[in-house]
């Protein structure tokens, strides 16, 4: 019945143009979900190790000079870059006695960088959702069609037989699978990556304040 | 940018590889899977058609020894009946997805066709006589009742008409052709088509019906020229898996030298094993 040693591969030389074009969008959205997986994977991870490093420089020291120079080390870290941000407006300013207006502007450069870090952490993550969402209805779509075909093929040969059906069904089934395929890894991917980014952002949050009052030298 | 450029490199390698792997895993697991079962070709004599004589196949030396079922058509019809199921001893099956009972069909006779039908039912008279055990007064019975029956068939037949039908009996192995195609010839014709005969009786869910009579018609070069299913059964699949086998297995080996130039018929039924009761 299966002639071809390639099993479902080898279904594939019968499909038709629509499930090949289905199977070839999925494909595509595999290889970006993984090179987005990997890619975030190692950035966040760098981000959170040098941060945490970073924290404990900070507080262990206290002196916004030696953070600064210490800081130039963490170059993939949100925190260190929040705070090298708030270290060069307060240098920048002319007025250094007028603490609130200090306080105000170096607040603003810090939370210019908090956004501008909680944009680059959270970029391409929501393309694992809408792979894990869709990737399944589009395979879907592709088993559907394929299996309009198959039986459209069983009405033309008026035979019933199981040989006749099961190929294309088979052939059908594959565009759910491979549905399946990219999605699952996009929605563990993306759930991962959205609670390494929520604990980041935490962080920025917490930290942001204790930036701005070492740099005012307030207690 | 760059560093998620050469991720998705990387990615697109990866599934590359991946599916390379899978297809060669394939390729791999198809060379170790074991073949569907593969359902014998029973072989059984077929009617011959109207205006020729028929020679039932010569089943000398024949190890499989089945029950004896003598199996007869009506003139007109090429459908076949059991009609007697005699209770001789059994001796072991040989190979159970070959057992050919051959009917060859030539042109019209050279001898009269009640003279070959009726030696060959003295022969196997003679034969179930020699190889039973001592039959029981039913049995005996019955196996009387069945040549009876037998004797008026080939009667009612008539020169030239006659057709007939059969099952090689326990004991009995050499059928009831005479001067037939030789039975080596029948029994590679048999291999052949078994052999290019791709089928599972898996996919079958019903049993009834399934069996398929065709009769084939071998040139002297051994080419099919005709394939003639006498009776289809209810599977398309069956049907077209016999057609199939068939089509693949001309040209047959050429015919043995005592046919001459004539072109010979043979009669098969395909059943799937298991099914037929």
């Amino acid at each position: 019945m299966f002639d071809s040693k390639l099993g479902a591969f080898g279904l594939l030389s019968d499909a038709g143009p629509v499930v090949l074009f289905v199977l070839s969008v999925l494909l595509s959205f595999s290889i970006v979900s993984w090179a987005i997986i990997a890619f975030k994977f190692s950035y966040l991870r760098k981000s959170l190790k040098e941060s945490r490093v970073f924290l404990d420089f900070f507080f262990d020291v206290y002196n916004v000079e030696k953070v600064f120079t210490a800081s130039e080390q963490y170059k993939h870290g949100a925190l260190p870059r929040i705070f090298r941000s708030g270290y060069i407006e307060y240098k920048a300013l002319d007025d250094k006695g007028n603490i609130r207006q200090a306080r105000a502007r170096i607040a603003r450069a810090i939370k210019r960088e908090a956004n501008t870090e909680n944009k680059n952490l959270s970029t391409l993550v929501p393309f694992l959702a809408t792979v894990g969402n869709t990737a399944p209805f589009i395979g879907l779509f592709g088993t559907v069609w394929g299996i309009m075909t198959s039986f459209h093929r069983i009405s033309l040969t008026q035979s019933a037989s199981l040989a006749a059906v099961a190929p294309g069904i088979s052939e059908a089934l594959i565009a759910t699978a491979a549905g399946l395929a990219a999605a699952i890894p996009a929605v563990i991917g993306y759930n991962y990556f959205t609670q390494q980014i929520t604990l980041i952002e935490r962080d920025i949050e917490e930290f942001s304040p204790e930036f701005v009052a070492a740099l005012l030298n307030e207690p | 940018m760059k560093k998620f450029s050469f991720w998705l490199a990387v990615a697109a390698l990866t599934h590359v590889v991946v599916l390379c792997g899978a297809v060669f895993f394939q390729i791999w697991n198809a060379g170790n899977n074991v073949k569907p079962k593969i359902v014998s070709v029973t072989l059984v004599s077929l009617p011959a058609p109207a205006g020729g004589t028929q020679e039932l196949s010569d089943g000398e030396g024949g190890a499989e020894e089945s029950p004896v079922q003598v199996l007869t058509t009506p003139a007109p019809s090429p459908a076949i009946e059991k009609t007697v199921q005699q209770p001789v001893a059994k001796e072991p099956r040989l190979h159970p997805s070959l057992s050919p009972k051959i009917i060859e069909e030539k042109s019209p006779a050279s001898q009269p066709p009640d003279n070959q039908l009726q030696k060959a039912l003295d022969r196997i008279k003679q034969r179930v006589e020699q190889t039973t055990p001592p039959p029981q007064p039913a049995s005996l019975k019955a196996l009387n009742t069945a040549l009876a029956k037998l004797q008026q068939k080939v009667k009612s037949a008539g020169a030239g008409t006659g057709e007939a039908s059969g099952r090689r009996g326990a004991g009995d192995a050499k059928g009831y052709g005479t001067g037939g195609t030789s039975k080596s010839y029948k029994a590679a014709v048999a291999l052949i088509i078994q052999q290019n005969w791709e089928f599972s009786g898996t996919l079958l869910k019903n049993s009834d019906g399934m069996a398929v009579y065709v009769r084939i018609n071998i040139l002297p070069d051994g080419t099919i020229s005709q394939i003639i299913f006498d009776r289809k059964a209810v599977s398309d699949y069956l049907n077209n898996s016999v057609k199939k086998a068939i089509e693949k297995s001309s040209p047959l080996p050429i015919l043995p030298k005592e046919e001459g130039s004539r072109d010979v018929w043979i009669g098969f039924v395909f059943s799937p094993e298991g099914i037929e009761k």
